[in-house]
């Protein structure tokens, strides 16, 4: 049935659809190649409905002939669909393996900073000493670092650390605050050797509490 | 005195907003949690854009890599699942490009039975069934194809596949359904 023929759509009486269906073929506007179904609705709104659920006041799809037709004669790509989801790629762990050999190899170390033994002139990595650091932050239960940068002060072996925070609301942020400067001073000298001579700490985001969410995968294919 | 946690082993419980932050400052065990936790999204991505698992592999290791040099220009103004759905697809459709073009379908032979991607439990009709999709995923526009793929197998919301493909919602939806009758007609002998 074509859309552009203006008689494709039979007469229905008022309110027959529902309250804010929204899907009627006189509301929105169609996609190019769209037909319009014999109780009215687009075929692209009602095979949508059935992807994304309709809205619980709209009963029409469940009861109108036509829309259920509509949806099933995609029952064959959904299911096909389906099937290519649940696949389980074969080679996960090695193209893991081969993408971290070549990050590996082209390792970002920052600058080059003084240990607090100037006698030898020993340096270490900006990268791996921040690596540390935020490590150190985040043994405070409710504290994760983000950023954390650290710059050379003067002509010494003084180091200044500057650290972007995510932080849980559950106890003050100056006490969470406080104990993470603290942590990142202790490890910055006792695992370090580096006489760090400021922690400025930003919390920049709020850590929520509950499992980090994955992908989201679709719950329905319509049919 | 400091109250202190064991810490997290590797990061894994770090949102990608922290791990991406982390390793734009050259962290690379932070890089690796972002690997493993999208690699098998974007393997079936790459798969249903390229019809076959090592041409897959191939374009997320390369996706993945190219991230990596990237991201210290990272701006987050799009979520990093996003940005990775973005750099696969262009690389995908990279490759499509230039490789040869394909066997007629009636050429193409079905899968041996050791095929890698196969279950043991599937069907030979199921993978028949499958490898039709794939082969109807092929004859699609590349507009279309990657629209179709990103709601149906990812299940990405409209404002999403709109980001990865720079287009607005409408024209997603507009596409999603073109693909969507050019996919029930190429599949039609199967129902």
């Amino acid at each position: 049935m074509a859309l552009d023929d203006p008689h494709t759509r039979p007469p229905e009486p008022p309110g027959a659809e529902g309250p804010r269906n929204g899907s009627a073929a006189g509301d929105v506007p169609p996609f190019a190649g769209d037909e319009v179904l014999p109780c009215g609705r687009l075929l692209s709104r009602v095979w949508e409905q059935a992807w994304d659920a309709p809205p619980a006041a709209d009963l029409h799809p469940v009861s109108c002939l036509h829309c259920r037709e509509a949806v099933e004669g995609l029952a064959t790509v959904n299911a096909a669909a389906r099937a290519l989801r649940d696949e389980d790629p074969p080679g996960l762990h090695a193209l893991a393996d081969r993408v971290m050999d070549v990050v590996r190899a082209e390792a970002r170390f920052g600058r080059l900073l003084p240990l607090a033994d100037p006698d030898w002139d020993l340096r270490i990595a900006e990268s791996a000493a921040a690596k540390v650091l935020r490590q150190a932050a985040d043994t405070v239960p409710g504290s994760r670092a983000a950023t954390c940068r650290l710059i050379p002060e003067g002509n010494g072996t003084d180091v200044r650390v500057t650290m972007t925070l995510a932080a849980a609301l559950d106890r003050p942020l100056p006490e969470r605050v406080h104990q993470v400067r603290r942590s990142v001073l202790h490890s910055a000298g006792q695992d370090l050797g580096l006489t760090v001579t400021a922690v400025d700490i930003t919390v920049a985001d709020v850590l929520e509490p509950g499992p980090t969410p994955g992908p989201r995968l679709p719950t329905g294919g319509g049919a | 005195m400091i109250e202190r946690t064991a810490s997290p082993r590797l990061g894994c419980d770090l949102p990608d907003r922290l791990l991406v932050v982390r390793a734009a400052e050259g962290d690379e065990d932070s890089f690796a949690v972002l690997v493993q936790r999208h690699s098998r999204s974007l393997l079936t991505l790459a798969r249903c854009m390229l019809g076959n698992p090592q041409d897959a592999e191939e374009a997320v290791q390369d996706a993945f890599i190219s991230a990596w040099r990237h991201l210290p220009e990272y701006r987050h103004r799009a979520e990093f699942r996003t940005w990775m759905y973005r750099i696969t697809v262009n690389r995908c459709q990279t490759m499509r490009h230039r490789r040869p073009p394909p066997l007629p379908l009636d050429t193409v032979a079905e899968p041996a039975a050791g095929d890698a991607w196969s279950q043991p439990a599937r069907t030979a009709e199921q993978d028949a069934v499958t490898n039709a999709l794939s082969r109807a995923l092929a004859e699609l526009d590349d507009g279309q194809r990657v629209c179709w793929i990103l709601r149906e197998v990812q299940g990405l919301p409209y404002k999403e596949i709109a980001h990865v493909t720079r287009t607005g919602e409408q024209t997603v939806r507009g596409r999603l359904f073109r693909a969507r009758r050019s996919l029930q007609e190429a599949m039609g002998p199967w129902r």
